[in-house]
């Protein structure tokens, strides 16, 4: 039964780490960035989704639907306001660009931290759950809840390859992220790609973020370990790499799942980063990481 | 060159200083207790920029080495009732060695990897000091049964010395010799190791050196506020606010770090009556720094010089 | 361009400025004294956590209403606040501003263990008299016991763990023993400061009152996923989890209801006690049993009820259980200025140790010097007894004690209640 009930909770968890993270490594692979205002775009997302149930009352669908919102114009404000200015900017030399871009998006995810606690205050928030009561697997009372959860993650990231390998659009993102020169050559021009890019992560953290609202609850603390998390299982999996970010985010998930379980739950998160710090001393471009 | 720039620049920096020395005669006692943990956030801007600045390298964790520091000396004492100078060596000890097992596989790494590993340190950090709370405090700290002093004017001075000592340590390294090799191969990293300087060795010093100051900061600082938590010397926010502090000052000026930090910290408690907003405000401020004046204060005049 | 940058010029323009400030100050206080110059009071507490806001809101209300009644022998009462963002150091900071900078008489401060711990000493090096409302380690007041002339100046305003422990098992013999029947429970708190001896108080009291205890589980304040958690306390099958949290609430309550835990939940849950909290939850706190000092529908003295309805109206939500301590608490350090004739620190902790006050909370009176916990409340019936609610369709509803209960315990369908399973 416990074993049951470990493949069943880690699943779902891994699932959502999967969906944060491959929006974290969409951007990097497209245009580089690492977004270190990953996990304050997903907890806005959340509060935004719980607000509308709470203060507005409307309906969970309604609710899911404002947080993806609250999400898309967050991940584009980032674009706009921390990545876009240093991307053009002349004052900036090139090689510390990426630098640069670091700490704006750090900086922007503590401004959006900060707004979320000033309105909300930092206690936690869950979001009303679209679906409710329990279901029995295998004899393993789950939460509906949980087993939507993995639905939606795996549906979302299955409907995300379809969009990078089946449409114009997406292959057209892919091209970039291989070749940018060479896609502003056939005619395109970058900015539009990055901001579609950009638009379609808003979408997937936004979708994580309300999802994660409704399993666990979030908190306007949880930008930082959101972020720090969604980070690692990147790095595992290979920057750039959304299949190894996929692996990765299992890997992790059940780790995380299994020291809970059997260890202690107090040092759920600790197998992982020490997993980490093997990979950064051993082979620092993670499983499947390309360079 | 550098020493007809360091003419005025010294007479000016002395200046300050001895106006600086005589604050404690005039000012309140919590004015100065801001501009004591200015000075230690200076020495942590300062020695981060020696890092950055003269071997190009973004340490993301500034605060893996300061806190290192500033647990290894508080544990010491808290638990083990260590005399409080042997606790801040030994802070600064530590920091050296988490230094050195930082650059090991940091340095062999290039581009967004270093900064990752970096970042990965502190995470870790974090992780352990909430997870062992029985240690070392857990989240909401460590308290320290003895203190530097509880007269704020000698807590200032003491910050004020210290940091008038590592600035000119460290700004005296950035212009020594060793100090250009490693700004040349900051910002031209193939060219520098054609003409045969072992820049990974020289790369390693300029980390211990950072950590040595960082982690000796991080100590001081927390036998003057009497604890240790991960909000003040680990959290990837403090972090943010170092690498803030030294661009607003001024890449590879070093000095311009301790400009940067005291303006973050004094910025910090003009806004106090705003309260929450305080944080999200000094932020915003930095990242508009950061967008239109990335030169910072300093920039401008001093690299000029030393770029030349 | 630099010097507009740089708001602290340090040349000689400031060296003006601070004769010309001296001067002014100097000028200033003369026509102060004129009038009779204000009691300051720091508050240092959580402003963004629930259970920290209400201290400085609750703490205004009062001396907003002692001002009106004409101060304290004339003198008004001003309250300096301070947000410590839940970080030891920030309230360090804050503690050594008040006292150095804002000059204040006495600080209130915290509802968090650790926070309160850091600031003891201080308080203690900086001799100014300090009231808690709301932290619970028994160290507090074992500190002032172990040193008294150093930590006199530290007052325990809340129950220690020990005293929280043993009123958490009077209220299970009766309800849960006598009332459900139930032989075994399994206990479940963060790790922190004040839940050790809370634990270790729950441990020997448990079984006293016919609980035998399961199992001990301990989790980290920062946990998000409590599924393991109640995986392992429902396959120990105990009839009942006895609480301790402080900093998580929210969380584990609504996964309790999404899983559809069997097993309720009783104990201590600070969170549950802020009014927000069915929302927060989105109703998941139906059934959660929580201990408190008071409550707004319980008539825990003739101060209480009132007291929540006028904050209600003022702020808009019935206090947290911190509110109600810091209310007292500005009353009673206002009464103790008032005896002490002085507000000097000595004289005010001789003043402090006399309290006989009566609060929203009950009597507030101090153990002594020669108490276990001196300087913390008393605990008793006639003094502090405390209360448990519970969350039913929206509302607190206090279940015990007997006497001042006004209703009976329900709990939600997935909850089976009663001796073994």
């Amino acid at each position: 039964m416990l074993a049951l009930q470990i493949l069943i909770d880690g699943f779902a968890i891994s699932a959502l780490y999967a969906l944060g993270a491959t929006g974290f490594t969409l951007i990097f692979g497209v245009s580089g960035v690492l977004n270190l205002s990953h996990g304050a775009v997903m907890v806005t997302a959340a509060v935004a989704a719980w607000a509308a149930g709470s203060v507005l009352h409307l309906n969970p669908y309604a609710d899911a639907l404002v947080g993806l919102l609250a999400a898309l114009i967050a991940a584009m404000a980032t674009y706009f306001v921390s990545v876009q200015p240093i991307q053009h900017s002349r004052r900036i030399p090139g090689e510390e660009k990426e630098i640069f871009i670091l700490t704006a998006t750090l900086l922007w995810g503590i401004m959006l931290q900060e707004l979320v606690a000033y309105f909300f205050t930092n206690n936690a928030k869950t979001v009303l759950p679209i679906v409710q009561g329990v279901v029995s697997i295998l004899g393993v009372r789950t939460p509906r809840n949980e087993v939507f959860t993995a639905i939606v993650c795996w549906a979302v990231i299955g409907l995300l390859w379809l969009l990078v390998n089946r449409t114009k659009m997406g292959k057209t993102v892919l091209a970039a992220s291989m070749n940018p020169r060479g896609v502003t050559l056939l005619g395109h021009e970058l900015t539009h790609i990055y901001i579609v890019v950009w638009a379609i992560y808003g979408i997937l953290a936004g979708i994580a973020g309300v999802l994660l609202g409704m399993f666990l609850g979030v908190s306007s603390y949880s930008a930082g370990p959101l972020t720090a998390s969604a980070f690692a299982i990147v790095v595992l999996g290979g920057l750039g790499s959304v299949s190894g970010s996929l692996i990765a985010a299992y890997v992790v998930g059940y780790l995380e799942t299994l020291t809970a379980y059997l260890i202690s739950p107090a040092y759920r998160s600790i197998p992982a980063l020490l997993l980490l710090v093997v990979v950064m001393y051993v082979r620092p471009q993670g499983l499947l990481g390309r360079r | 060159m550098p020493s007809r720039f360091r003419s005025p620049l010294l007479w000016i920096t002395l200046a300050v200083l001895v106006i600086a020395a005589t604050l404690p005669w005039y000012v309140s006692a919590y004015i100065l207790g801001l501009l004591t943990v200015a000075y230690y956030f200076g020495v942590f801007a300062m020695s981060w920029d020696l890092l950055f600045g003269f071997a190009g390298e973004v340490n993301f964790g500034p605060t893996f080495l300061i806190g290192v520091g500033a647990y290894t000396a508080g544990i010491l004492n808290s638990h083990y009732s260590v005399e409080l100078y042997l606790c801040v060596a030994a802070g600064a000890l530590a920091a050296v060695v988490a230094g050195f097992v930082l650059a090991l596989p940091a340095l062999r790494l290039r581009g967004p990897y270093f900064g990752l590993t970096t970042l990965v340190a502190v995470l870790i950090l974090q992780s352990f000091v909430v997870v062992f709370a029985d240690l070392t405090g857990g989240e909401i700290g460590l308290t320290i049964p003895d203190v530097l002093s509880i007269n704020a004017g000698v807590n200032y001075w003491i910050a004020l010395g210290f940091m008038a000592v590592s600035g000119a340590i460290l700004f005296g390294l950035a212009q020594s010799p060793v100090g250009l090799i490693l700004q040349a191969s900051g910002q031209d990293p193939v060219q520098a190791g054609a003409l045969g300087f072992n820049i990974i060795k020289h790369k390693l010093a300029a980390f211990i050196v950072s950590a040595f100051f960082s982690g000796l900061a991080g100590a001081l600082m927390v036998f003057y506020m009497g604890t240790a938590s991960v909000g003040t010397v680990v959290d990837l926010a403090v972090g943010v606010q170092v690498i803030v502090a030294a661009v607003l000052g001024g890449r590879r000026t070093v000095l311009g770090g301790a400009l940067g930090a005291i303006f973050l910290i004094v910025a910090g408690e003009f806004l106090r009556p705003t309260g929450e907003l305080a944080t999200f405000i000094v932020s915003s401020v930095a990242l508009l720094v950061i967008l239109f004046f990335p030169n910072g204060f300093l920039g401008a005049v001093l690299s000029r010089g030393t770029r030349s | 361009m630099e010097k507009s940058l740089r708001p602290h010029s340090r040349r000689l323009p400031g060296k003006l400025l601070g004769v010309a400030a001296l001067t002014f100050l100097a000028g200033v206080s003369t026509l102060a004294s004129a009038a009779e110059p204000p009691i300051k009071i720091g508050v240092i507490a959580e402003a963004q956590a629930i259970a920290g806001a209400s201290i400085p809101q609750a703490a205004q209300m009062a001396a907003d209403e002692i001002n009106a009644k004409g101060g304290v022998d004339g003198r008004k009462i001003e309250l300096v606040t301070y947000d410590d963002h839940s970080s030891s150091a920030d309230a360090v900071r804050a503690f050594q501003r008040a006292v150095n900078e804002d000059k204040v008489v006495a600080v209130i401060g915290s509802y968090i263990s650790e926070v309160v711990l850091a600031l003891e000493p201080w308080a203690a090096r900086l001799k100014t008299p300090f009231v808690t409302p709301g932290a619970a380690s028994n160290d507090i007041s074992l500190n002032v016991h172990k040193d008294y002339d150093k930590n006199k100046y530290t007052f325990h305003g809340y129950l220690t763990s020990a005293a929280l422990a043993q009123e958490v098992c009077d209220a299970a013999k009766d309800l849960l023993v006598d009332g459900l029947h139930m032989k075994s429970a399994v206990i479940m708190s963060e790790d922190a400061a004040w839940t050790k001896p809370l634990d270790a108080q729950y441990e020997v009291c448990l079984p006293k009152v016919g609980l035998k205890v399961l199992d001990h589980i301990r989790f980290s304040p920062d946990t998000t996923d409590f599924t393991p958690i109640f995986s392992k306390i429902e396959t120990a099958k105990p009839d009942v989890i006895i609480t301790g949290i402080s900093h998580v609430g929210v969380q584990p309550t609504v996964q309790w209801k999404t899983q559809e835990v069997p097993i309720p939940m009783f104990g201590i849950s600070s969170q549950a006690s802020s009014s927000t909290f069915w929302k927060d939850t989105n109703g998941a706190a139906a059934g959660v049993l929580f201990q408190a000092v008071s409550a707004p529908d319980a008539a825990v003295s003739p101060k209480t009820i009132p007291f929540a309805n006028d904050f209600k109206k003022r702020f808009g939500n019935y206090p947290s259980y911190a509110g109600y301590t810091a209310y007292d608490e500005v009353y009673y350090i206002a009464d103790a200025i008032e005896r002490a004739k002085s507000t000097e620190a000595d004289k005010l902790v001789a003043a402090l140790e006399k309290t006989n006050w009566v609060g929203t909370i009950g009597r507030v009176q101090f153990y002594g010097r020669n108490d276990e916990f001196t300087h913390s409340i008393k605990y008793g019936k006639g003094l502090i007894q405390g209360l448990m609610s519970q969350w039913q369709d929206g509302q607190q509803i206090t279940v015990w004690p007997k006497d001042i209960a006004k209703g009976s315990l329900k709990f939600p369908s997935f909850v089976k209640v009663g001796a073994g399973k």
